[in-house]
């Protein structure tokens, strides 16, 4: 199933050099990638703390696929998964220390931001232990106004190219009164897709749930990234210390079906021997959700602090581990070997329909490790889910898009401009016309070439078709409708970072700064260097109202839970109602 | 969750995968059957003439498919990657 079954490329032993950091002073270091025993390695040594050694995927052969090219008889390539992104201009002048640390984001970035992160709140319901962004663990109170979150939100939209989506982080961004507001904001100012990454606090509340759903639905709320480490009520006391937790997440699935909302992604952190048993468990919740889920993600848990190459070793999950994983639990039916690509796979295939459909495209110009996917859809036969892959033969079908981009990608930039030159005004609509009819053509060009790789007939055919012919953003979004989104992200850290991924992330932080400035930088960064610096600069004083508002044991805010209290024997409740009647 | 599709281990609710059928497939295939009338609806508001078209088309289309299928079938691999090499470049000639 490889593109590079039966060459010899598969069968030569893996190596290549990159820079990475020294996971205890930090500074700059090279590293190695290297084959061994089946399995691919970072090694590195610094010169004051020594060796470093770490596990990059757990499949060399699978690891090798993402990355070699394949080449002609002429020697030129022609087939790759490390593409080659547009970048914004730089924010901030190149100095010497370079990537990873001049971030702001200097001129060694190869990509643009496909997914742009706002820190709304380090307040948060929950304690989780190994959760950076915490009130209580940072001993500050980060905020940013609602003017501060215009100005990021503007400096991500007012780019050259700009992002075409937002994501809401924290702590927990639904602790915030104002978070519907901020939801509308997103849109006002032209976010295609508006997305909060919750443990599904304001969603799931008993007294007004339903309601904050609604709101922020309205207001412009497209997606819920919604932490769901598993079905058991144990694993969610072992990650999040939290009793009895599934009731809570089955009141956020229960109020956002109320509210209509159809895209819920679940996502699932993976720890070895914590929630790696999960797996199965969260493919069939969301499958028997599919109304309202769309997607799951699969997050290896990324290892911060101190730790010895023993404990380094037992923790460390790759995103191969989690795909043999997915293929051991489905019984095979979603295979390391056939149904899963890097992101970085449909660059062409989505700038060429993005084009196509006139709609803004979404990057995935990212670095092939970052992660993979699979898209999984309905049988119209067999009743059954299964990965996309059999529907169309997907290196076909992707190998006629990137000849067909690289034909009429100069057609983006410079649409035929023939009346014009000599006829004015009245010369451009007539160009207009000409570049209708020019796009109608490419359309059914490409509509036959994916058609003919096509293995069974059915209705995703049809709404391929219809999004091709009718392109516009509700259209392109709506064909993940009755469909599910299967990836596994694995994010760096100290570890593993790897300058190469770096460079081309595409999940970029804004932070609103002192000086009226937008500070930018790439996901893996600002986690792995930044935060405590970027914090410290915008950090409030943490008072004790805001120390004191949850109580974490049980993930509700303290004043929730008195009237909770009230209502099953107080009589203030009880007088309430009996007013209302 | 039915019981006979459920196992325990280390105290967790595991369910065993054997075939990825969800409870709710009939719906969701109504719903995306909804979602394509939907897309027609919304062409026809835009221009009668456009709708009637496209609707012909990707009717013909689907019977097209069925039968390409059926074709493919007959002809084998190695032929059909040759149809196919033939097919790109036509598709791509003069772009």
């Amino acid at each position: 199933m490889y593109h590079l079954d039966g060459t010899d490329i598969l069968n030569e032993p893996y190596y290549r050099k990159t820079s990475s950091i020294c996971p205890e002073c930090m500074k700059k270091i090279d590293a190695e990638i290297v084959e061994e025993e089946g399995e691919i390695w970072m090694k590195k040594t610094c010169n004051q703390h020594g060796e470093f050694k770490d596990k990059i995927s757990s499949s060399a052969k699978y690891y090798k696929w993402t990355h070699y090219a394949e080449k002609d008889d002429k020697g030129n390539v022609i087939w790759q998964f490390e593409k080659n992104g547009e970048a914004n201009p730089p924010d901030c002048p190149s100095d010497d220390r370079g990537c990873p640390y001049n971030c702001g984001l200097c001129d060694q970035h190869l990509s643009t931001c496909s997914l742009a992160l706002i820190d709304l709140t380090n307040r948060c319901n929950f304690s989780c232990n190994f959760c950076y962004a915490n009130v209580e663990q940072a001993g500050y109170w980060i905020e940013p106004s609602l003017e501060d979150i215009d100005r990021i939100l503007k400096h991500f939209r007012n780019k050259p190219i700009p992002a075409p989506a937002i994501m809401f982080t924290g702590g927990e961004p639904t602790v915030r009164k104002d978070f519907p507001e901020i939801c509308k904001m997103a849109k006002d100012n032209g976010f295609k897709e508006v997305i909060v990454a919750t443990n599904g606090y304001g969603f799931q509340r008993k007294k007004g749930g339903a309601e904050f759903a609604r709101k922020c639905r309205e207001l412009g709320l497209d997606t819920l990234y919604f932490q769901f480490d598993g079905i058991n009520n144990e694993t969610y006391e072992k990650t999040r210390g939290i009793k009895n937790l599934m009731d809570y997440k089955m009141r956020v699935i229960e109020n956002c079906r109320k509210a209509g909302f159809d895209s819920i992604v679940l996502v699932a952190t993976i720890a070895t021997g914590v929630t790696d048993i999960e797996i199965g468990n969260i493919i069939q919740f969301a499958i028997d959700n599919i109304d309202i889920v769309r997607g799951i993600t699969f997050q290896p848990v990324s290892l911060c602090g101190r730790i010895s190459a023993e404990e380094m070793q037992d923790l460390r999950i790759t995103n191969a581990d989690v795909i043999k994983e997915i293929e051991k639990q489905t019984g095979g039916k979603i295979s390391m070997e056939t149904s899963w690509y890097p992101l970085t796979t449909i660059v062409e295939l989505g700038r060429l329909i993005a084009y196509l459909s006139d709609v803004e495209p979404a990057e995935f110009t990212c670095h092939p490790d970052c992660g993979f996917a699979t898209y999984l859809a309905i049988d119209p036969e067999t009743h059954e889910m299964v990965p996309i892959m059999e529907y169309l033969d997907p290196l076909k079908v992707i190998n006629f898009a990137n000849q067909m981009w690289e034909k009429v990608k100069h057609k983006e930039k410079n649409p035929i401009k023939f009346f014009e030159n000599f006829l004015g005004d009245f010369g451009k609509t007539l160009d207009d016309g000409v570049n209708f009819l020019d796009k109608q053509q490419l359309r059914a060009r490409f509509l036959l070439g994916v058609l003919q790789y096509a293995r069974k007939p059915g209705k995703l055919m049809e709404m391929l078709a219809r999004m091709l012919a009718n392109g516009d953003w509700e259209n392109v979004s709506s064909f993940s409708y009755g469909t599910l989104l299967l990836s596994s992200m694995h994010f760096q850290d100290a570890y593993n970072m790897d300058v190469e991924r770096t460079k081309r992330c595409i999940v970029h932080f804004g932070v609103a700064m002192p000086d009226g400035s937008v500070w930018e930088a790439p996901f893996c960064t600002m986690n792995t260097l930044h935060r405590p610096r970027i914090e410290k600069l915008v950090a409030k004083k943490v008072t004790q109202k805001v120390r004191d508002e949850f109580d974490t044991s049980v993930g509700q805010a303290r004043a929730d839970l008195q009237v909770t209290t009230m209502y099953n024997g107080g009589s203030k409740v009880k007088q309430e109602e009996g007013a209302k009647k | 969750m039915t019981e006979d599709n459920v196992e325990i281990k280390d105290g967790l609710k595991i369910r065993k995968l054997t075939e990825l059928k969800t409870s709710t497939e009939e719906e969701l295939e109504e719903a995306m059957l909804k979602r394509v009338d939907y897309f027609k609806e919304q062409d026809s508001k835009k221009s009668g003439f456009n709708s009637t078209l496209q609707n012909t088309f990707f009717q013909t289309l689907g019977s097209i498919l069925d039968v390409k299928i059926a074709i493919d079938k007959a002809l084998g691999e190695e032929n059909l990657e040759k149809i196919h090499k033939v097919i790109d470049n036509v598709l791509l000639f003069g772009l």
